[in-house]
C-alpha cells in the first residue's frame, strides 16, 4: 500500500508541475547596484495567457527577460533565483541560452522586422539559422507561421516585398510570425501594442488569444483593459515586488490587495 | 487632481458621485412610497392613483440610474470595487422599483377589497411596522457602507417570512374570506418588500467586501 501511495503522490507531483510551464523561484535581478527585481516566485500555466502590469519602472520587461535569459545580455545586469522551464532551471550551468531562447520566444513593444529582409526571409530567418536549407520544407514553415499570426492571407502575394513595407500591426504580426517559425513552446510578449492603432492592436489581441491553445504566453502591458480582455492570469508588480497574483478574472473584480485596487482602478499610475 | 490621501481624483469618480445620489434619492422617493402604501392599509385610505403615479416616477428615476450606469462602463470601463459599485447600484435601484410596485399593489388591494373596518389589522401592522424598519436600514447600509446593519436587514427578515407563511397556513381555516385574503395578499406584498430590501443588504456587503452573500 505504502509502495502504491507514493507511485500515486509521484503522478500527483507529476500532473502538478505539467499544469505549470514556468515556474521562478526567489528571482532577483539588479542592474548594477540597482535591485529591480525582488523575490519574485509564481508559476506560469501552460497553455495560458499571463500578464504581468504595474507601473512604470516596476520591472516588468525585466521580469520578462529574466524568462529567457535576455536580462544577462546587458552589461552590468545580473540575476538570482531559479527559472524553472519543465521543472529545469534555466540559469544552470549546464544549460545552453540560446537554446533556452528558442524555446521561449520574444516579441518586443516596437515592430522590428529585418528591414533589409523579404517577409518571406524575416519569417525564415531563424530557421535559416538553425539550418534549414530545404526550400520547400523552408516554405511550409514559413505559410504556416503566418497563417498562425493571421498575416498569410494579406502577405501571400508579397512574400518577396520587404517587411518592412508592411504596416505597423502587420509588422507586429510579422514579427511574432518570426517567433513562431522556430517552434517555441513560451511567447513572451513585451507590450506588443504600445505602438498600434487600435484596429491593429485589436487583431493582435485576438491572435494571443488564438495562439494560446499551443502555446503559453505572458505578455506585459501597459494597458489594463487588454490585461483584462486577452489573459487567465495576472501578476501585478510595484517597486520590483511581486504584490499579487490571481486569475484575471479575480484580479480586475476583487483583488485581495488595496495596492492593486488602486493601480487597476487608475488610483495612482 | 490629487486628493488628501495622495490618490489621483478620476473622471469617473464625478459619475461614481452622480450615481450613488440618484440612488439615495430614488431609495428615499420609494421608501417613502412603501411607508405611505402600509400607513394607507392601517388608516383606511385609498392612494392607490397616486401610488400609481409615484411608482411610475420611480421606473424613470431608475431607467435614468441604468442609463448613467451603461455610460459610466462604456466610458471608463471601471474595474474591481468601481466595477462592484456600478453592478450593485444597478440591482439596488431594481430594488428599489420592486419596493414601488408592491406598494401600488397593497393599495390595489385596498381599492379592491373596499372598506375593512371590521378585520384585526394588527398582523400586517405588526410586519408593516417590521418592513418599515427593514427598508430604512437597508438604505442607511447603502448610504454608510455599513455591513453590520446589512447583515442586521438580513436577520430581520426571518420574521417576516415566518409571519406571513404562519398566516397562509391558517387562511384555510378562516371564514371571513374578505379579511384573510387581504390580509395574506398584503403579508406577502411585504414579504416580497422585504425580500428586496435583503437583497439591496447584500448588495451593500457585495459592494463593501466583494465576496457574495450565500444564503
Amino acid at each position: 500500500m505504502i509502495g502504491k501511495k507514493s507511485v500515486s503522490v509521484e503522478k500527483e507531483i507529476d500532473r502538478i508541475r505539467s499544469l505549470y510551464k514556468i515556474e521562478t523561484e526567489n528571482l532577483n535581478a539588479w542592474f548594477g547596484n540597482k535591485h529591480v527585481l525582488k523575490d519574485i516566485s509564481l508559476k506560469i500555466r501552460v497553455n495560458a495567457v499571463t500578464a504581468v502590469i504595474g507601473p512604470s519602472g516596476c520591472g516588468k520587461s525585466t521580469f520578462i527577460r529574466c524568462l529567457n535569459r535576455m536580462h544577462e545580455l546587458v552589461p552590468s545586469a545580473r540575476v538570482e533565483g531559479k527559472v524553472l522551464l519543465d521543472g529545469v532551471n534555466i540559469y544552470s550551468r549546464e544549460i545552453d541560452p540560446v537554446l533556452v531562447r528558442r524555446r521561449i520566444g520574444m516579441v518586443f513593444q516596437k515592430p522590428n522586422p529585418f528591414p533589409m529582409m523579404s517577409i518571406f526571409d524575416n519569417v525564415a530567418a531563424g530557421l535559416k539559422l538553425n539550418g534549414v536549407r530545404d526550400r520547400k520544407r523552408l516554405y511550409e514553415i514559413v505559410k504556416r507561421s503566418l497563417e498562425q499570426a493571421w498575416l498569410w492571407d494579406e502577405v501571400k502575394n508579397d512574400l518577396d516585398k520587404s517587411g518592412a513595407s508592411l504596416s505597423g500591426g502587420q509588422q507586429q504580426r510579422l514579427c511574432i510570425a518570426r517567433a513562431l517559425a522556430v517552434e517555441p513552446e513560451v511567447l513572451l510578449l513585451d507590450e506588443p501594442t504600445s505602438a498600434l492603432d487600435p484596429i491593429a492592436a485589436s487583431k493582435i489581441e485576438q491572435l494571443i488569444v488564438s495562439l494560446k491553445k499551443n502555446y503559453t504566453i505572458v505578455i506585459v502591458t501597459h494597458n489594463m483593459q487588454q490585461a483584462a480582455r486577452v489573459s487567465d492570469y495576472t501578476a501585478f508588480l510595484y517597486l520590483g515586488k511581486l504584490i499579487e497574483y490571481d486569475e484575471t478574472s479575480r484580479i480586475f473584480s476583487n483583488p485581495k490587495e488595496e495596492l492593486t485596487e488602486n493601480y487597476i482602478a487608475g488610483r495612482f499610475g | 487632481m490629487v486628493e488628501g490621501d495622495g490618490y489621483l481624483v478620476r473622471l469617473m469618480d464625478l459619475g461614481l458621485e452622480r450615481l450613488k445620489k440618484m440612488i439615495m434619492d430614488i431609495g428615499e422617493y420609494s421608501a417613502k412610497t412603501v411607508f405611505l402604501a402600509i400607513d394607507s392599509y392601517s388608516q383606511g385610505e385609498d392612494l392607490m392613483d397616486h401610488l400609481y403615479i409615484r411608482s411610475n416616477e420611480i421606473r424613470k428615476m431608475y431607467d435614468e440610474v441604468n442609463e448613467l450606469a451603461v455610460e459610466l462602463i462604456a466610458r471608463y470601463q471601471p474595474v474591481a470595487s468601481d466595477l462592484r459599485f456600478i453592478k450593485s447600484c444597478l440591482e439596488i435601484g431594481y430594488g428599489f422599483l420592486r419596493f414601488s410596485r408592491y406598494a401600488f399593489d397593497i393599495s390595489q388591494v385596498l381599492r379592491i377589497f373596499g372598506e375593512m373596518t371590521s378585520c384585526d389589522k394588527s398582523n400586517v401592522i405588526r410586519v408593516g411596522e417590521h418592513v418599515k424598519e427593514m427598508v430604512k436600514k437597508s438604505i442607511e447600509a447603502f448610504v454608510n457602507r455599513d455591513i453590520n446593519l446589512a447583515k442586521k436587514v438580513k436577520e430581520m427578515d426571518v420574521f417576516v417570512d415566518k409571519t406571513y407563511l404562519d398566516a397562509l397556513k391558517m387562511a384555510s381555516n378562516s371564514k371571513n374570506v374578505k379579511c384573510t385574503i387581504s390580509e395574506v395578499l398584503i403579508l406577502r406584498y411585504l414579504e416580497r418588500i422585504a425580500d428586496h430590501a435583503t437583497y439591496i443588504a447584500d448588495s451593500v456587503t457585495y459592494i463593501i467586501s466583494g465576496e457574495r452573500v450565500t444564503n
